[in-house]
């Protein structure tokens, strides 16, 4: 991994245990089941940089945020966040310190902020938790700085949640992110409940507030033209493992893996080019019981018997057996 | 010119509050001929889906139906009385909502939900609607349908239950599909395998379809004509290919211009400042006058009534002769 990456996951995994309670294991037979949510998944981030990870539902890639902030603690692997290791122990006042640096910001405005408070409380709560400024008048001057700069107007903080449209509380929770000064922000889907114009609105201010303040972006999203338009290098994710990691742009104009290009082809087309698509078949498998060697091989049009016994380790980018043999060209794809 | 399987003339519904009458459709007119896909788009509250269900009859108190006419080939639909519509409803005109959970009663295996609807609508024997919709599971595109019919409906992945509200929906070969949302819930893979499913059967049933959205993608894929609507009111309707790629209307143009694309690397969104106004105020005149970076004075006091501008109907004043701004934008 390169000296200048701000972010390093390495080979993170986290297995979630989904058995039934030990009285029916008894009663009923059966074994302990184990879902593996997040298998082997290794990237790096540059300051300043956004990578985004996408995928389908039930393809790990929220997990591997909340593991990343350190809300999940992962089964095995590292985050390393600026040199700091986010699980070992021994650099417990440096990872305090770190902790101030990483915000988070979710998927639905309307459950991650607190009903029952005023905004500049929600927004001062960051502040006030890192004790970043200590006099009442001056933590107020700041709330109302990062209102300005969301967008929002400094008396809004008088205002609870409910008086906000979507958009507008999506904004708060970027305000609440930046109060801490917070220089790497992990994104859940940040735009998915938000209406196409609002959509715009939020991806234009992230991308100002990026150029402004010099912020890193973990951006997770089903949306791969939202991913297209923010992201500077892509991880593909499927049913928990990365299948393919690349620059953004040589992602879309070139996908290699098999599902990538799948999802390429699925994606209802706005521009109407009159693109063929190559019609997609199968869902998801079911994670508990995923299928041996390669996930995507039921799917794959291009699977063979190697593909159905051995996982294709992640080589130049692509997890693919059939890419690793040439038995599939790259330029293939439409 | 034959008779169009749903028009829709000056439609209008309201909502009796405390706080007054909300206009959730003021006054829309449209047609949708036989095998034709309409999509209709826009965002939240733009009351897309209340004209599906006025469409259908589903608008319950407080709401209800101030004016206008809704006729099914021709027949007067929107004043039948109640079990007369439950007749047309299902029969005639088929539904498919957003999210198939709620749409399949979880206590009954999909074959005793199937079956009860065919023999509803039509005098198949038992047996007989059995067969029938062994068929129409296969239609949809359901692997093994003789052993999977008798499963519940928790049973099913999200695509395969769409699959299975489809081919409830299909039970009566009805005329109009209307279909709210009906991918919004689905992975873009199997979003993308439904869309295709919906085509084929308009193409090969000659079922005209209403599909309410507000992903301009799955319209752009999917539709024949479109509608754009914004607070209640189509801001402009006509062909996909025009609308999507020339939009007319200040709105229009904007939302496109909002969707991030695949193909076209852009820096900058457009961005539509403001947001859509609450029902309970609409602003005076063109209702997206505030937000409109082409507004002047007429707009803000007079309502634009559809004008026919080439293929599109738009409703702005931009575009009419009387106006002296017309050139300003084209």
């Amino acid at each position: 991994m390169t000296e200048n990456s701000y972010v390093e996951v390495k080979d993170l995994r986290r297995v979630f245990d989904v058995s039934k309670p030990w009285l029916n294991r008894v009663l009923e037979g059966g074994e302990k089941q184990y879902l593996k949510a997040v298998d082997g998944v290794s990237f790096s981030i540059a300051k300043g940089e956004t990578f985004a990870l996408v995928g389908e539902s039930g393809s790990g890639k929220s997990t591997v945020a909340r593991m990343v902030v350190g809300l999940l603690p992962p089964t095995n692997g590292e985050v390393v966040i600026d040199g700091v290791s986010m699980s070992s122990r021994a650099a417990l006042a440096e990872r305090q310190r770190l902790r101030r640096r990483i915000q988070m910001i979710f998927q639905d405005p309307y459950a991650s902020l607190n009903p029952r408070w005023q905004v500049d409380r929600i927004v001062a709560e960051p502040i006030r938790a890192f004790r970043l400024i200590e006099r009442e008048k001056e933590i107020g001057e700041r709330v109302g700085e990062l209102l300005s700069l969301v967008g929002l107007h400094p008396a809004d903080g008088k205002k609870y949640p409910h008086e906000f449209s979507g958009g507008q509380r999506q904004r708060v929770a970027i305000a609440r992110a930046l109060a801490s000064n917070a220089e790497f922000i992990v994104c859940d889907e940040p735009t998915s409940a938000l209406d196409v114009s609002v959509q715009a609105q939020i991806l234009n201010l992230m991308r100002d507030l990026q150029d402004q303040l010099g912020l890193t972006y973990l951006l997770i999203s089903h949306n791969l033209a939202v991913v297209r338009h923010m992201a500077s290098r892509i991880g593909v994710m499927y049913l928990g493992r990365i299948v393919e990691i690349s620059n953004g742009r040589e992602l879309f104009a070139q996908p290699k893996h098999p599902y990538t290009r799948m999802l390429l082809d699925a994606v209802p087309d706005v521009g109407m080019t009159g693109r063929q698509r190559i019609p997609v078949s199968g869902e998801i498998p079911n994670p508990i019981s995923p299928p041996s060697g390669c996930t995507f091989n039921p799917r794959c049009p291009f699977a063979n018997e190697r593909c159905r016994a051995e996982i294709p380790p992640l080589l130049g980018g692509v997890a693919c057996h059939a890419i690793h043999e040439g038995r599939l060209a790259i330029d293939a794809a439409a | 010119m034959t008779v169009p399987v749903l028009s829709v003339r000056d439609l209008r519904v309201e909502f009796v509050t405390r706080r007054g009458i909300l206009k959730a459709i003021d006054g829309i007119s449209f047609d949708i001929g036989k095998g034709e896909v309409l999509g209709v788009v826009g965002e939240s509250g733009a009351g897309k889906s209340v004209t599906g269900s006025a469409v259908i009859g589903l608008i319950d108190p407080p709401g209800r139906i101030a004016g206008g006419e809704v006729l099914l080939s021709g027949m007067r639909i929107d004043n039948l009385p109640p079990d007369e519509m439950r007749r047309v409803r299902g029969k005639r005109i088929g539904m498919i909502f957003q999210d198939p959970l709620t749409s399949l009663n979880p206590l009954y295996r999909v074959s005793e939900q199937l079956i009860e609807t065919i023999r509803t609508h039509t005098n198949l024997s038992a047996s007989a609607a059995r067969k029938r919709a062994i068929d129409l599971l296969a239609e949809v595109g359901i692997p093994a349908p003789e052993r999977r019919i008798d499963s519940y409906p928790h049973e099913f992945s999200g695509g395969m239950r769409q699959r299975v509200v489809i081919a409830l929906a299909l039970c009566a070969e009805p005329e109009l599909i209307i279909a709210d949302e009906p991918t919004t819930a689905l992975d873009v893979s199997v979003q993308a395998q439904i869309i295709s499913l919906l085509k084929r059967l308009g193409r090969e049933h000659g079922t005209a379809i209403m599909l309410v959205t507000h992903d301009m993608g799955v319209i752009a894929e999917t539709a024949d004509r479109v509608a754009v609507m914004y607070a209640g009111r189509i801001a402009e309707i006509g062909p996909v290919r025009d609308v999507v790629q020339n939009p007319l209307h200040p709105y229009a143009k904007g939302l496109m211009g909002a969707i991030p694309s695949l193909e076209s690397e852009t820096d900058r969104l457009v961005q539509i400042p403001g947001s859509m106004p609450r029902l309970s105020a609409i602003p005076p005149g063109c209702p997206f006058n505030p937000r409109c970076p082409y507004v002047f004075d007429r707009c803000r006091v007079e309502r634009p009534e559809p004008i026919q501008h080439s293929e599109h109907r738009v409703a702005c004043h931009l575009y009419d002769q009387s106006s002296a701004r017309s050139e300003a934008v084209a």
